[in-house]
């Protein structure tokens, strides 16, 4: 995966920022995306990518359970979010649909990369590239369980008896 | 080694164990509503599947119903389908579905234990991060996203990784238990562990300051344990809460045979062991009100805002964060929290909208009128409290000081609904979330409990309302 990074420098970037409440009504995913990030960002749907990734603090995605916010995201081109930390109801909900995936970074690859630079992620080796400033950097590796659930495609693909 | 409570209702209900990885675990309750639902209801439809236990399975509308007259149409469209979607989804698979006119529609976290439905030692599920609010009663509540909502539609379990036991202690008394509220306790906890202090853990609350509350105030506590960023956060069962239980609409039959079993399981074992411990003392809080753009952003009325850099002691990312939030709440450090002017207020949702929360901001107002510039709105939490309220007199009280008195559901809290603030409004608000735009793009939060609400709508700002006579 590679693409260029959009940096919001703050911890607790919550769902109502990433999808305000009066969106919840809309259940088509295209018209979700053109509000994704819109409590914060108002130009984020004019400068995101198809492919881009998030880049942004701790606890990113705290708050409501709505899934609505990694569908946003996603359908926004969004290929991941790499967070210093993040909720726990976000992360589930991001690798349950398969809608991008979330990575847990490290404070150096939080300092390292910066707005628009170009990265690689590689999940099989945890290593982030950054492309524009050739740096290197660890993720922190998923779960066994969750890397099976990402591979398998969501939760619903993902066939448990055939462990 | 002896067990915590959560650990016990865990291993109850695990259905496949797995180390180090998730579990699934057996789902007792699910609830249901219409903004989380939808997808998860086609989802079963385009894989053939049924809902596998509806008698299981409990449904309201709540987040985008209307406030107002209930016999006008819905007028708006998007609202409006989504409502008749859950109808119809409830219809096709046969669940049990409190709607709009029905005397048992409320907030979905309002009427689960109101009916009885919500029970100690179980576990219950919906696509709502405010379930942790069932855990007053001694049950696992989880929130959880529409993907895992059709996985416990159609199988009745979810994966869970297994989180780990946060006992948080609440010690000591509240001098005055009228003006330092419920609220104020758990608000003074996220102020000091944080919103991410509790991430992947069960806080289990434990302590005389707990033991002492009533029931809906061990609501209000576990509700805001998701602002904690915990998966859930619950409460020992004891004689309080199965006299709450006993004799609604949907308690079970066997009542009192399941006390007796309650009694005898459902507490954490003198020798269990918890993974994390914090303490508050109670004795001397204050009442809190919030500044920021997340409920950890607090501090006491008689403070003033603090500056980013004795907010952050030092974190450059928080530093940043307040100083975005005082920018958005368009506030000063230096400035007193009594100074803070407001121009809307707010008593409602699932934290402060139940009937003990209406008692007690009704004493503050009762014969007076709210400040000339400032708009106030009630919005009891379910049909019921606001019956059981207008047989007690409260919403003449509340109308007299020229409070609006609404209908029930989730109203202003999260801006779904017609209920929402201009730019740049500010409210004092009963509700849990702060965060930018949840009130209405532009608007600005103070979460505060429903006296300080009430006391902030009639002065205009807030005071501390410790020095109100409010017995």
């Amino acid at each position: 995966m590679k693409g260029n990074v959009i940096k919001y420098d703050r911890d607790n970037i919550d769902t109502d920022v990433i999808i305000p409440g009066q969106y919840l009504k809309v259940h088509d995913y295209a018209e979700l995306a053109t509000h994704a990030m819109e409590g914060l960002d108002p130009d984020f749907h004019s400068k995101v990518k198809e492919g881009d990734f998030i880049l942004s603090g701790k606890n990113f995605g705290c708050g409501s359970s709505r899934e609505h916010a990694p569908i946003a995201l996603s359908h926004s081109g969004i290929k991941a979010v790499l967070a210093l930390s993040f909720a726990r109801i976000f992360y589930r909900n991001a690798v349950d649909g398969a809608f991008l995936l979330p990575i847990e970074i490290e404070q150096d690859a939080y300092d390292g990369i910066s707005e628009g630079d170009e990265i690689s992620i590689d999940v099989s080796t945890n290593e982030i590239k950054n492309i524009t400033k050739n740096q290197t950097y660890k993720m922190k590796p998923f779960s066994e369980i969750i890397g099976k659930i990402i591979a398998a495609g969501g939760l619903f693909k993902y066939k448990p008896d055939q462990d | 080694m002896g067990k915590t409570l959560f650990e016990k209702i865990w291993e109850s209900h695990v259905v496949v164990e797995k180390q180090d990885a998730p579990s699934l675990i057996y789902i007792d309750r699910h609830l249901v509503h219409e903004v989380t639902s939808p997808q998860a209801f086609d989802g079963l439809r385009m894989s053939n599947r049924k809902v596998r236990r509806p008698d299981l399975t409990i449904a309201t509308m709540d987040h985008n119903v209307p406030t107002t007259d209930r016999s006008l149409p819905i007028l708006d469209q998007t609202s409006s389908i989504q409502i008749q979607t859950l109808e119809k989804n409830c219809k096709d698979f046969g669940i049990k579905l409190f709607d709009i006119n029905s005397p048992n529609q409320g907030i979905v976290h309002v009427i689960g234990p109101q009916l009885g439905i919500t029970l100690p030692g179980t576990t219950i599920v919906c696509g709502d991060s405010h379930t942790s609010t069932h855990g007053a009663f001694g049950a696992l509540a989880l929130g959880i996203g529409t993907s895992d909502v059709e996985h416990v539609l159609a199988s009745q379990t979810m994966w869970l990784e297994k989180p780990k036991p946060f006992e948080i202690r609440v010690e000591g008394k509240r001098k005055n238990p009228h003006a330092v509220t419920a609220k104020d306790i758990v608000l003074s906890i996220i102020k000091n562990i944080g919103t991410g202090g509790g991430t992947g853990t069960v806080i289990e609350y434990r302590g005389e300051g707990i033991t002492d509350l009533s029931m809906e105030q061990r609501m209000t506590i576990c509700n805001m344990s998701i602002e904690a960023g915990a998966r859930a956060g619950l409460i020992a069962p004891d004689e309080k809460t199965f006299d709450y239980l006993r004799g609604r609409e949907y308690t079970p039959k066997n009542y009192e045979s399941l006390v007796d079993s309650w009694r005898e399981n459902l507490k954490t074992d003198g020798d269990a062991k918890f993974e994390k411990q914090f303490t508050l003392h109670i004795d001397d809080i204050a009442p809190q009100v919030s500044w920021g753009t997340n409920p950890g952003m607090t501090c006491d009325v008689t403070e003033s805002i603090p500056t980013p850099d004795d907010f952050s002691k030092g974190d450059v990312n928080q530093k940043k964060g307040a100083e975005k939030a005082l920018d958005y709440m368009d506030l000063k450090p230096g400035t007193p929290i009594e100074d803070i002017k407001i121009d809307r207020v707010f008593i409602g949702s699932c934290t402060n909208a139940r009937l003990e929360d209406l008692i007690e901001a009704s004493k503050v107002i009762k014969g007076q009128k709210i400040s000339p510039h400032v708009k106030a709105m009630v919005v009891p939490g379910s049909q019921m409290v606001k019956k059981q309220a207008e047989e007690m007199g409260l919403d003449k009280i509340f109308i007299d000081a020229n409070f609006e008195w609404r209908e029930a559901g989730c109203s202003m809290c999260l801006g779904m609904n017609p209920d929402i603030l201009s730019p740049g409004e500010r409210c004092a608000s009963t509700s849990n979330r702060n965060f930018e735009g949840r009130q209405g793009t532009g608007g600005r939060t103070h979460l505060v409990s429903p006296v300080m609400a009430a006391a902030a709508a009639i002065k205009g700002h807030f005071v501390d309302v410790r020095k109100m006579d409010l017995s």
